[in-house]
C-alpha cells in the first residue's frame, strides 16, 4: 500500500475525469442558479442585476406557496402510502411463500418503468370516456361516481398521487424485504409459531429490528417527491388550474413558457434549499430515533 | 389414575394442533389473496394496456373491458411509423450506451483510488461526489441549458450524454467503492510482490473482482438514462435527436384521437425495458436499494 501511496499524480489523474465532468455539470449547475436568481433574464437580451427581487416576488407569489403547499402533498400521500403498504406486504411476503419471487417481480415492476409510459397508461385509465376506473364504475351501476379524474379540479390531485404510489411501492417493498432478511431466521421463527395473534407480535419484534431502513426509506421518500416533475408534466401539465402544480413545474414553466429566467433560476434555487432543509431536517430525526 | 390423566391431554393436544393447523391454513389463504390483489393491481394497467392495443379503435369505443375479437397487428406499423420510433430507439440506445459506458469506466477508476489508497482530502472528494445523490436535479434543469447553450453543445447526442454520466456518478462511486473496500490488503501487497503497477492491479485484479457490483451499476444507469426525462425536455430541441421517453410523450399529444395506436406505441416502448427487468431483476434490485439497507 505505501508503495502505491506514493503516486500522488496517478491518484489525481484517476480521479479528476470523474470530479470534473462531476464538478462542471453538476455542482457549477447549482451555482449559476444562485447567479442568475439575483438577475431579471428574458433569455435573449442581456440581464441585469436587480438583487432580491426575484426572491421578493417569490414570497409573494400565490402560486407558488400554492405549488409548495401541492409539493408538501405530494411527500404527505407518498410518506402515508408508499411506506405502509410496501411494509405490510413486505411482512406478508417475507414468510415463506410459494410463489413470494413472482409476487417481489410483479411488486418491483413498475419501479423500472419510464415515467412518461406510466402517465400515458394512467391518463387513460382516468379517461372520462374510454377510461378502465369509470368503465368498471358504470358495470357495477355506480355511474353517479364516474368523474373526469385529471379534468376535476376536486380530484386531480388525489388521481396524480394514486398513480405515484402505485408506481413507487414496490421500490419500498425490496428495500424492505432486504432488510428483513438481516433479521435472525430464529426471531422470525419464534413470532411465526404464534400464528394470526402473532401478527401483532410480528409487528412489535420485527418492526423495531428493521427501524432504521424504514427511517432511511422515509428520507429516500422525501427526497423523491421533492423530484416529482416527469409525472404531473406528462399527465396535468399543472392544471387544472394549477391544482397540480409542484415546485418543479410552476419552475418550468415559468422559465421555458413564460422566458423569466431569472425568476425561474430563483425558484430553482428555492427547491435546492426546501429539499436540502427537509432531507436534513428528516436525517436528524433518524439520527435522534437511533440514539 | 395415572391412566385417566395421560390421555385427555394427548387427546387435547391433538385437537389444538388441528384447530392450529386450521387456523394457519386460513391465514395463509388470507395472505395469498392480499398478495394477489396486489399483483392484480400492479399488472393490470399493463396488461389492459396490451390488450386494447391489438384492437380497433371501433371495437375499443365498443367496449374497453372486452377481449379483442380479431388481434390487429395494424395499430402497432402505424405507431412505428407515426411515432417514428425507430429513430428514437436508436437515440435512446446510443445515447444509453455511451453514458452508461463513460459513467462505469470513469466511476470505476475514481472508486479505484478513493477505496483502494490513502490521500490527503480523501474523504472530504468521496462526500463531495456522494452529495450529488441529494440534488434535486430540477434545479439545475435552466442552468444546465444556459450552460449547454454557453459551450454549444445543443445539437450533438452529448447535450444529454455528459450530463447523465455527470448524475450517474454519484451513485455509482457509492456503490463502487464501499464493494471495492470490502476487498483484503493483502491483495494489493502480493501483486505488488509480483511487480504489478496501480494501473495493472486496477486493470486486472481490482476490476475483474468488482464485476458484480459493475453490473449493478450498468444496470441502475441504464435504466435511469433509458427513462429520462426531465433533461431530455429542456435539453434536446432537435426533434432528430429526442430519446424515447419524449417522442413518446409527443407523439401523445399530437395524436390522441387514436388511443389504440397509443397503447400500441406504449406497448413497444415497454417490452425492451421489461425484457431487461426480468433478465437481470436482481442486479437492479441492489442497485436501486443501495444505501437504504446497511449490511
Amino acid at each position: 500500500m505505501h508503495l502505491l501511496n506514493r503516486n500522488k499524480w496517478l491518484i489525481w489523474l484517476g480521479i479528476s475525469p470523474s470530479l470534473i465532468v462531476y464538478t462542471l455539470f453538476c455542482m457549477i449547475p447549482i451555482g449559476i442558479s444562485f447567479y442568475y436568481s439575483f438577475q431579471n433574464w428574458d433569455g435573449f437580451s442581456d440581464p441585469s442585476f436587480i438583487g432580491l427581487d426575484n426572491f421578493a416576488a417569490l414570497m409573494k407569489d400565490q402560486v407558488f406557496w400554492s405549488s409548495l403547499k401541492n409539493n408538501m402533498f405530494v411527500l404527505l400521500a407518498s410518506v402515508l402510502g408508499q411506506i405502509p403498504i410496501a411494509l405490510l406486504f413486505a411482512l406478508l411476503l417475507n414468510s415463506k411463500l410459494r410463489g413470494a419471487k413472482f409476487f417481489r417481480t410483479v411488486g418491483f415492476l413498475p419501479v423500472a418503468i419510464s415515467t412518461v409510459i406510466i402517465s400515458l397508461t394512467w391518463n387513460m385509465i382516468y379517461n372520462t370516456q374510454y377510461g378502465l376506473i369509470n368503465t368498471l364504475l358504470k358495470a357495477v351501476g355506480l355511474d353517479h361516481l364516474a368523474h373526469n379524474w385529471l379534468g376535476d379540479p376536486k380530484w386531480a390531485m388525489l388521481a396524480v398521487c394514486l398513480t405515484i404510489i402505485w408506481q413507487y411501492v414496490g421500490l419500498y417493498l425490496v428495500i424492505f424485504l432486504a432488510a428483513l432478511q438481516n433479521v435472525p431466521a430464529e426471531t422470525l421463527e419464534a413470532a411465526e409459531i404464534d400464528g394470526a395473534t402473532g401478527f401483532v407480535k410480528t409487528v412489535k419484534i420485527i418492526i423495531p429490528m428493521i427501524w432504521g431502513t424504514i427511517l432511511v426509506s422515509v428520507i429516500l421518500c422525501i427526497s423523491g417527491s421533492l423530484k416529482t416533475f416527469d409525472l404531473i408534466y406528462v399527465m396535468t401539465n399543472g392544471g387544472p388550474a394549477h391544482t397540480t402544480d409542484v415546485m418543479a413545474i410552476y419552475m418550468f414553466n415559468k422559465t421555458f413558457s413564460s422566458f423569466q429566467y431569472g425568476y425561474g433560476s430563483a425558484i430553482s434555487v428555492a427547491i435546492f434549499v426546501v429539499s436540502l432543509l427537509l432531507i436534513s431536517v428528516a436525517s436528524r430525526l433518524l439520527k435522534a430515533k437511533e440514539d | 389414575m395415572p391412566h385417566t390423566i395421560t390421555v385427555p391431554p394427548e387427546k387435547a393436544m391433538l385437537e389444538r394442533d388441528t384447530r392450529h393447523s386450521m387456523r394457519k391454513k386460513i391465514l395463509k389463504l388470507v395472505v395469498y389473496i392480499f398478495l394477489t390483489a396486489y399483483s392484480i393491481v400492479n399488472l393490470f394497467p399493463i396488461l389492459w394496456m396490451f390488450m386494447n392495443s391489438f384492437k380497433s379503435d371501433d371495437a375499443f369505443s365498443q367496449s374497453v373491458l372486452a377481449w379483442p375479437k380479431q388481434w390487429l397487428f395494424a395499430n402497432y406499423a402505424e405507431a412505428w411509423r407515426v411515432a417514428k420510433l425507430g429513430l428514437y430507439f436508436s437515440n435512446s440506445m446510443i445515447i444509453g450506451v455511451l453514458a452508461v459506458l463513460f459513467t462505469v469506466l470513469l466511476g470505476a477508476f475514481a472508486s479505484y483510488f478513493l477505496a483502494r489508497f490513502r490521500f490527503k482530502h480523501q474523504t472530504k472528494i468521496y462526500n463531495y461526489f456522494v452529495f450529488g445523490m441529494l440534488i434535486p436535479i430540477h434545479a439545475t434543469l435552466v442552468p444546465l441549458f444556459i450552460l449547454e447553450n454557453k459551450l454549444h453543445m445543443q445539437n450533438s447526442y452529448l447535450s444529454l450524454i455528459v450530463p447523465y454520466i455527470a448524475f450517474g456518478l454519484p451513485i455509482t462511486i457509492f456503490i463502487l467503492v464501499s464493494f471495492m473496500k470490502s476487498f483484503s490488503k493483502d491483495i494489493e501487497e502480493s501483486a505488488i510482490m509480483d511487480g504489478c503497477g496501480p494501473l495493472r492491479i486496477f486493470w486486472s485484479i481490482i476490476l475483474p473482482m468488482s464485476m458484480p457490483s459493475i453490473a449493478t451499476v450498468v444496470i441502475i444507469n441504464f435504466i435511469n438514462n433509458w427513462n429520462e426525462f426531465s433533461f431530455a425536455l429542456v435539453l434536446v430541441s432537435n426533434p432528430d435527436l429526442k430519446t424515447v421517453p419524449l417522442g413518446l410523450s409527443n407523439f401523445v399529444g399530437q395524436y390522441t384521437t387514436s388511443y389504440t395506436t397509443q397503447m400500441a406505441g406504449l406497448t413497444m416502448a415497454l417490452i425492451p425495458v421489461i425484457i431487461v427487468f426480468l433478465c437481470l431483476e436482481s442486479y437492479l434490485v441492489k442497485g436501486m436499494t443501495a444505501g437504504a439497507v446497511k449490511g
